[in-house]
């Protein structure tokens, strides 16, 4: 018999972060905001989790409250089951990596790495096999006597994380933490910091705005927007089954088309959209009359000639293509003035021409309807 | 007209600089004079720097001078630095109105303020001497270490802060092992620049320094009465010399820091 899958090891489902009704409000009065909105979320230990959402989303807040920098308005935050809200960042079992990299200007390498055990009062010669340690594990033991403004962008990161994982924290925050880098360099540091986190099992959460990055890295992604959790879920879920507009308008690209539901029929429905009639089966609660968004990737769309039956098409003139190398992404002006982006392998083909009429169909299984 | 403007610049900058300096200059030749005229060159002596320094007066009031500009800069450097670093560092209310209200010795008139002073002690009985004097000039010193501290605090990384109490410091540990490092050098420069201040101080000492605390300024003043000789220059040269390198010693620290920041 397989091994089931679906049960995670004792280790794993153990809470470490539990976010319960977070609020965080700045401002007072009638101009009271909300830079994080009533947060309910629970982080399993040993979890890459990422918070991802554009700048101002809430994302760093969430963070600072979980290290300490910010106090919540309201609600509660638990770490490693313990109630820490109130707690000072510095009797907190966390530690961060900033993102950019606040290392000491005035200590060397050495003593950066060092300073979180120093002010624990550790003996020196712990402090210094411990210290090295941490620096061979980020390949860096050869700088120990530099000061960090010695140091490239890159180089600073490994200090920066040296630093922080040498005190064992329970969890490491790290924000936005590759921002600063170059692509070619962020990539590497990526899959270091992806392997690292693998070998210590130590919960790592992550704060970025790089949809890419939140992908390849995170066992689950909270996709933020305006303050508010948006969506929880692995990356296939968050890419493939986007549960609102803003997700599926911020994670890859995607057309996002209005419609109106004009007759049901069991499971069945008939939807009208950018003056096409669809015929899709869903299982939502919708009732005739009521709006709603398809949401389609450009690249499960292609072009059709004559009458193909089973799929979902629109028709239109065809309007500017984008030639990227191994596609050509062309937009396909609807009757309604909707722009439906197609994602097409280039060579198939002739290149259809600019203002010539077209039809653009895919499988319906490819549409996700999304009513907000 | 290109050409007038190319001349006008240097030869403005040059009369800038000979108004600035000539004085001191003729003061320092003067210094070196064998006779006992200020104006009259007769010959070159090293007679009156000895003479300067035999001046029991005048000895006198250098020693009053550099105990008060030491006690007064060490005070008002610790206010100063603790003003900036609140200002800086810390929310709270009237933050605005505290930052001017300490700077405002800079623009009040110093002779208000040592009217001021003088009626308060006269008020509270407190006799003149070391005490009234250390007071006043920590009173007009303090918008100058402030002002440097609390410019060198905001160029500092908030974040630094951060990192130590991540990292398990607790407030003290972080101002020992990161701020008070990183602000060394400006603390210094400030604890130089208010001791200058304070030797160079004459409006608030004339008024609040008693008999047996006169300080070397209102001291060589009261020499100028009694006929004025290359003594006073000796000693107005000796003066400079030590400025100067307080001077350099400042500015080659802060030469640092900015390199170091660039």
């Amino acid at each position: 018999m397989p091994p089931d899958i679906t049960t995670e090891p004792a280790g794993v489902s153990r809470a470490a972060i539990e976010l319960i009704d977070i609020r965080k409000a700045f401002g007072t009065g009638a101009e009271t905001a909300y830079a994080v909105d009533r947060l309910n979320l629970t982080i399993k230990a040993g979890e890459f989790f990422t918070f991802l959402g554009p700048s101002g989303c809430g994302k760093t807040t969430t963070l600072r409250m979980i290290a300490g920098f910010e106090e919540p308005t309201s609600g509660r935050l638990l770490l490693d089951g313990r109630d820490v809200t109130g707690v000072p960042a510095h009797q907190r079992n966390v530690n961060t990596v900033f993102q950019s990299y606040a290392l000491f200007p005035h200590l060397n390498v050495g003593e950066n790495v060092g300073f979180g055990l120093s002010v624990k009062g550790v003996a020196k010669d712990e402090i210094r096999d411990r210290v090295k340690a941490a620096l061979d594990s980020v390949h860096m033991t050869h700088a120990i006597d530099r000061k960090p403004s010695a140091l490239s962008g890159g180089q600073q990161q490994r200090i920066a994380l040296a630093r922080a994982l040498i005190n064992r924290p329970s969890v490491l925050l790290l924000d936005e933490p590759f921002g600063a880098l170059d692509l070619k360099l962020r990539r590497e540091m990526q899959m270091e910091v992806k392997e690292m986190q693998r070998r210590l099992g130590i919960t790592f959460i992550f704060v970025t705005h790089d949809q890419e990055e939140a992908l390849t890295m995170s066992d689950r992604i909270a996709v933020m927007n305006n303050g508010v959790v948006q969506q929880v879920g692995g990356p296939v879920e968050i890419y493939e089954r986007p549960a609102n507009r803003f997700t599926a308008g911020f994670i890859g690209d995607m057309n996002l088309i209005e419609a109106r539901i004009t007759a049901r029929n069991g499971d069945q429905f008939t939807l009208e959209a950018a003056g096409s009639r669809i015929d899709f089966p869903c299982t939502l609660p919708l009732q005739p009359g009521d709006a709603c968004i398809l949401a389609i990737r450009p690249e499960a769309l292609h072009f059709v000639e004559g009458e193909a039956g089973g799929s979902v098409r629109f028709s239109g003139a065809l309007g500017e293509a984008v030639y990227i190398g191994t596609d050509t992404v062309y937009a396909l002006v609807l009757a309604d003035g909707t722009r439906l982006h197609a994602r097409v392998r280039n060579g198939d083909r002739p290149m259809p021409q600019a203002g010539a009429p077209a039809t653009l169909a895919c499988a319906p299984s490819a549409i996700r309807l999304l009513t907000q | 007209m290109k050409k007038l403007i190319a001349l006008y610049v240097p030869a403005a900058t040059l009369i800038g600089y000979i108004f600035l300096f000539a004085p001191l200059l003729v003061l320092v030749i003067y210094a070196f004079n064998a006779g006992r005229s200020t104006v009259v060159w007769e010959g070159f002596s090293l007679a009156w720097f000895a003479e300067a320094l035999r001046d029991r007066g005048l000895r006198a009031g250098l020693q009053v001078s550099v105990i008060v500009a030491i006690a007064s800069a060490a005070l008002a450097t610790m206010i100063g630095t603790s003003a900036a670093l609140a200002v800086v560092k810390r929310p709270f209310a009237g933050k605005n109105l505290f930052s001017t209200l300490i700077i405002a010795p800079l623009v009040l008139p110093e002779i208000v303020l040592a009217v001021g002073l003088l009626v308060a002690t006269v008020w509270t009985g407190v006799p003149l001497g070391y005490g009234t004097l250390i007071a006043g000039h920590v009173l007009v010193s303090i918008p100058f270490s402030f002002l440097i501290v609390r410019a060198a605090a905001s160029g500092l990384d908030p974040r630094l802060d951060e990192a130590a109490a991540d990292l398990g410091a607790n407030g003290k540990q972080a101002f020992l092992r990161v701020t008070l490092p990183l602000l060394a050098p400006a603390i210094l420069s400030a604890f130089l620049l208010c001791a200058v201040i304070s030797f160079d101080n004459f409006v608030v000492s004339t008024f609040v320094s008693g008999v047996g605390s006169t300080p070397l300024p209102i001291q060589i003043y009261a020499t100028l009465k009694s006929g004025l000789t290359p003594k006073i220059n000796a000693l107005g040269a000796m003066l400079i010399a030590v400025n100067v390198l307080v001077i350099l010693v400042v500015m080659s620290r802060y030469l640092k820091t900015i390199r170091k920041q660039s």
